[in-house]
């Protein structure tokens, strides 16, 4: 898969700003040219030699800061999309197979959590279960983990359905042999696709939720506190906002085109993703998500 | 010969009459029936998701009596004041009670300064709303604009540059959009004010240059996805035999336009549409707090912050409502637009 992906450009290109920015995070802290909490006599300045992207209102580095902030983004992003994958996917899968209680049970739980504005759960979930980041993530990856359901259970459902599964079946074959052996093959691309695109959700949300100033305590630096300590002082430095915004726009626009490219070079599991998504060929007009899914 | 004529049309209107009140009782029914599946989808949603919410104090295992005695009062004076407020019940008496006064629009009082909560939220509300109402208006009217123009243009210039937006609006999170509208037209060019909110009664021209800038910031995403997905589902709709042959009877590109191809295009659009409000109303936390909106995502996060656990639970309630209800009218429209949509669910 992974050397499918790397055929193509725009996959070099994705696994390349991901690489780059992963790089960031591991070694971010140790790169970072100053103390990313010590203020200089200069508050405000420009891009000089000293400071590379200049300083803030208390006359931190900006670059040291944005270096060091790093390892929280991908950390809580990562954990956001694992939460989801092991959330959604496991109970996708167990859903075609554990009798039609479990099934509408899962299926109006997915619902609900579709309907759940997460953006607001997760500040009001985080905010009061305690001042924690990974509390944050693990609610946020439970309230995006109906992709992963959906995405798995569609999958799960064709294999289930498909005339070498059945013959199995009558041969003898157990559920846990057929999950094995037949539905994890056909539900893993789709689930890379999700797993892509989840780790672009979670960047945005726990670059909100660090602009907001939750999960994180204030000194520390994040990407998200960047832009908001930024936000104060526009008049002063209106190109301030633009390296943190675009440090975030470029991850996320890495993990959209690795999703996508991952979908074009896993074509049939794609398709499979897009049935999931609700947007069906047209001949078929498409159901909104929130109305009983694949079922 | 005349009387013949009239008889015969008198029996044409007759008959096209009957047709017309059949046809309308068959919309009529449709729309009850589909009215009825999308309320047998959305009672349990509701019921569910109020479920998780009350659970949240639980959960949090916060209490009244921290934020009103502090941190040092006596274990009887916690007791007593948490049997004040009913939390020594069991949870679900407290649940059908809770579950009870909110089928009333009854939400509570907060824990904070015990105001009434269904108050304090309606004093947000109108801005919340106001923001939300134009952001989907932008949105819809841009995205289909957008998508319009790169199916139709499909391969050109304008096609290659919708394309491209819809890449970058895609990967712009509602609060970097907010800070680059902040510093370009609030405070570099000075066309809106930065922050605040002014009420509609004070006339429509404040009105609209506060909301402006938030809706735009909140829109730019809904714009992004309906333009996508209707772009995509208007090309593929052209490719359809039946528009082939629309085209091939010598139909006029508008007629085959609005009657052929966007009628069956308009599905995934739409849903896409109903996918994205709960995204729009939790962007609002962000937008408001860059706005200095006093609106309902800055109440929920701010009694958030507080642990004003019953103001928190009140702010998702009605955050539940207004995504239910929309969803339920995106059912309706979708019922009423593509008949088709509604088999299979």
């Amino acid at each position: 898969m992974l050397r499918r992906v790397l055929s193509l450009p725009s996959g070099r290109l994705a696994i390349g700003v991901l690489v780059l920015v992963a790089a960031l995070a591991v070694l971010g802290p140790v790169l970072a040219p100053q103390d990313p909490l010590a203020t200089s006599g200069t508050t405000l300045a420009g891009v000089s030699g000293s400071h590379w992207l200049g300083t803030d209102n208390l006359g931190r580095d900006v670059l040291s800061r944005l270096l060091a902030g790093s390892r929280v983004s991908v950390l809580g992003s990562v954990e956001v999309a694992l939460v989801a994958l092991v959330v959604g996917a496991v109970p996708g899968i167990l859903s075609v197979y554990l009798g039609r209680t479990i099934e509408w049970l899962s299926l109006r739980l997915a619902d609900t959590l579709v309907a759940l504005p997460f953006l607001l759960f997760a500040v009001a979930v985080t905010a009061l279960l305690g001042n924690g980041l990974t509390q944050a993530m693990v609610v946020t990856g439970v309230l995006v983990s109906p992709l992963f359901y959906r995405v798995s259970r569609a999958a799960t459902l064709t294999v289930a359905r498909s005339a070498y599964v059945e013959s199995a079946v009558v041969a003898g074959a157990s559920i846990g042999w057929v999950v094995r052996r037949h539905v994890w093959v056909k539900v893993l691309p789709p689930v890379a696709v999700a797993l892509a695109q989840t780790v672009g959700t979670g960047f945005v949300i726990v670059s909100s939720l660090t602009f907001l100033g939750i999960g994180v305590q204030p000194p520390a630096p994040t990407w998200g506190g960047l832009l908001a300590s930024d936000l104060g002082f526009l008049a002063y430095q209106p190109w301030a906002p633009l390296a943190p915004a675009l440090l975030i726009m470029a991850t996320v626009w890495a993990c959209n085109v690795l999703a996508d490219v991952v979908r074009d070079v896993s074509g049939e599991a794609g398709r499979a993703l897009v049935a999931a998504r609700g947007s069906r060929p047209p001949t078929h007009p498409s159901t909104p998500r929130t109305s009983g899914g694949v079922s | 010969m005349t009387s013949s004529t009239a008889v015969a049309r008198t029996g044409l209107d007759l008959r096209r009459h009957r047709l017309l009140v059949a046809r309308a009782r068959h919309a009529g029914a449709g729309i009850l029936v589909a009215l009825a599946r999308a309320v047998a989808i959305f009672v349990p949603v509701f019921v569910f998701a109020t479920f998780i919410t009350f659970a949240l104090r639980s959960l949090s295992g916060l209490s009244p009596a921290r934020i009103q005695l502090g941190e040092n009062a006596t274990p009887e004076a916690i007791a007593r004041v948490e049997s004040q407020w009913g939390l020594d019940r069991p949870f679900l008496v407290q649940y059908g009670h809770w579950f009870g006064a909110l089928l009333h629009g009854d939400l509570g009082t907060s824990w904070v300064n015990g105001a009434d909560i269904s108050t304090l939220i309606g004093l947000g509300l109108g801005v919340s709303l106001s923001v939300a109402t134009l952001a989907l208006v932008i949105g819809v009217t841009g995205g289909f604009a957008l998508g319009t123009l790169a199916a139709l243009r499909q391969g050109s210039w304008a096609d290659r540059a919708v394309t491209g937006f819809v890449t970058i609006a895609s990967v712009m999170p509602a609060f970097v959009v907010g800070i680059v509208l902040v510093t370009v037209f609030a405070v570099g060019l000075e066309w809106f004010p930065s922050a605040g909110y002014a009420p509609l009664r004070t006339g429509v021209g404040p009105w609209l240059a506060h909301i402006t800038l938030p809706a735009l910031a909140l829109s730019l995403d809904v714009v992004a996805d309906v333009a996508r997905q209707l772009r995509t589902s208007l090309v593929a709709a052209y490719r359809e035999n039946y528009v082939v042959g629309a085209i091939v009877r010598g139909l006029g590109r508008r007629r085959v336009f609005w009657r052929h191809a966007l009628r069956n295009a308009i599905g995934p659009p739409l849903a896409v549409l109903g996918l994205k409000f709960p995204a729009l109303v939790g962007a609002s936390v962000v937008t408001e707090w860059i706005f200095g909106l006093q609106g309902f995502g800055r109440f929920a996060n701010d009694s958030a912050q507080a642990g004003d656990v019953p103001a928190v639970q009140g702010v998702l309630v009605v955050s539940i409502v207004l995504v239910v209800t929309f969803n339920l009218l995106v059912n309706l429209v979708l019922a009423r637009v593509t008949p088709a949509s509604q088999r299979g669910v």
